[in-house]
């Protein structure tokens, strides 16, 4: 009878062990702040320890990454090429890495008409949206026409053997809008790497997938331009990725009028009329890259022109909402998204 | 020890099948009834309710002071989040009641967690996050 009273109790013992087991998912979440913004990686399906030590290291990679794309801070690679840039016309050493970085965002820029244009940090700076926190500050006319007039290109630069140089002085690299995106390439590289098998990695907006989220594709959110949460959700099966260009996190308002800090090349101000853009890309080595550049020539062209921009980007899933808040998404979009609020009607972009 | 084990044995010879079925079965129905109800998740945001209305609703990641009325007067409710914390936490900072138990509850952590003030008839109650998705694209 002790015999079997110690048997039920064993019996119990197993589904305390077997229930509390079911009831914590292998999910481990971290949030940190580096590469200037939020990072925020999600791993499912593996032990505490193993994703801790893989976020870690892909946290580190981003700082470092950071340090050397830093393009005022002096001591980074960035600020060094710039600096170089305006003084002299002598080719200067460049790192290789930074090298490959630079002739795909040439590329990408070619293939955007030029409204991707990293090279207009002059620009970026004359506006104050280099700094963590803007101000509002009432433009330098003379200064904004300066830049624009010098029409500083990123296929301006020219790179041989491990060196760089430009004849154009107005050149400053900003890859503001390049590097989250690369850097979630790398990242997810990194992790598969470290053998993790399903992570969600959040860099400042701008999602990546890999794997899944248990037995469902990894589900992500789009936050709304004007409102707190969500504006639609959607899943994001393993390789796709993410990212917005928005009128509402770099900001600043003068005079009830909004400056937000995606600055049209061609006339040197910031874009008005477009509160976010949204794209959604398919798995390819550059989907976390192309998710974070596509979105700025489309945010930048007129109304009538987003869709071209985007098929010239080679991206079919768009969501853009205007100033008067409309919904405008490609019919591709509209199957991936399920809005949060139902009653909203969607407008076909078009 | 010996006490123990003759406790077993006057407890075995009384009980039959049925009783530890019976023990059995309120084992696991506390199992079940810990692992379904026992919550440990972070809280995301805070609800007040004065009277039978939700008045207000905040997210913990701020630093905060609310003041509600209440039919003794005013209880004042505190939100603070610590930079390099995920969650914030609240807690009743001021009551106009007799007892001041609302106040003495201290700070409120965790989704599920609630302080009552029933003389001035406020409540603040922490909500988990509702996970429609696990990371927000912006």
């Amino acid at each position: 009878m002790l015999d079997r009273l110690l048997k039920s109790c064993l019996l119990a013992l197993t589904l305390i062990l077997s229930l509390s087991g079911c009831g914590k998912e292998p999910l481990y979440q971290t949030k940190n702040y580096v590469f200037g913004t939020l990072v925020d990686i999600t791993i499912y399906g593996e032990t505490d320890e193993k994703a801790r030590a893989a976020a870690n290291a892909v946290m580190q990679r981003f700082q470092a990454l950071h340090n050397q794309l830093h393009p005022w801070e002096m001591g980074s690679e960035l600020a060094r090429l710039n600096d170089a840039f305006a003084h002299e016309n002598q080719p200067v050493p460049i790192s290789a890495n930074l090298a490959e970085m630079i002739h795909s965002a040439q590329k990408l820029s070619v293939q955007s008409g030029g409204l991707f244009n990293p090279a207009i940090g002059g620009l970026i700076v004359t506006w104050g949206f280099q700094r963590d926190e803007f101000k509002a500050i009432k433009a330098d006319e003379t200064a904004i026409q300066q830049w624009v007039q010098a029409n500083p290109k990123i296929t301006d630069l020219v790179i041989e053997n491990g060196q760089i140089y430009t004849q154009n002085n107005s050149v400053r690299l900003d890859l503001g809008g390049f590097a989250k995106g690369y850097a979630l390439d790398m990242a997810r590289h990194q992790l598969m790497q470290k053998g993790i098998k399903n992570a969600l990695i959040n860099l400042g907006g701008n999602i990546i997938a890999l794997g899944q989220h248990h037995e469902k594709s990894w589900r992500v959110g789009i936050q709304h331009p004007r409102l707190p949460g969500a504006i639609a959700t959607l899943n994001l099966p393993d390789g796709w990725a993410i990212g917005t260009s928005g009128d509402y996190q770099r900001y600043f308002e003068l005079d009830g009028k909004r400056y937000c800090h995606i600055i049209d090349p061609r006339t040197g101000y910031p874009v008005q009329g477009v509160e976010a853009v949204t794209i959604l890309i398919p798995p390819a080595v550059n989907a976390g890259l192309l998710s974070d550049v596509a979105s700025k020539p489309i945010f930048i062209s007129k109304p009538a022109e987003r869709l071209n921009m985007a098929t010239q980007m080679g991206v079919t899933n768009v969501m853009v909402i205007d100033a008067q808040g409309t919904i405008y998404v490609t019919a591709s979009m509209q199957k991936h998204i399920t809005l949060t609020d139902p009653n909203v009607e969607l407008a076909t972009l078009h | 020890m010996l006490n123990w084990q003759r406790y077993i044995k006057v407890v075995h010879v009384k009980l039959l099948l049925g009783d530890w079925l019976v023990v059995l079965c309120s084992i696991c129905a506390v199992i079940l009834l810990f692992v379904t109800l026992w919550q440990n998740n972070p809280a995301a945001q805070l609800q007040i309710r004065q009277g039978n209305h939700i008045i207000s609703t905040y997210t913990l990641n701020q630093n905060r002071t609310i003041h509600v009325q209440g039919p003794l007067g005013e209880s004042i409710i505190q939100i603070t989040h610590e930079v390099g914390k995920l969650e914030g936490e609240v807690r009743f900072v001021k009551s106009p009641c007799h007892g001041q138990y609302c106040v003495h509850q201290g700070w409120l952590k965790r989704a599920g967690q609630v302080a009552v003030c029933l003389p001035n008839q406020v409540s603040i109650e922490l909500l988990g996050e509702k996970k429609a998705y696990d990371s927000l694209n912006y």
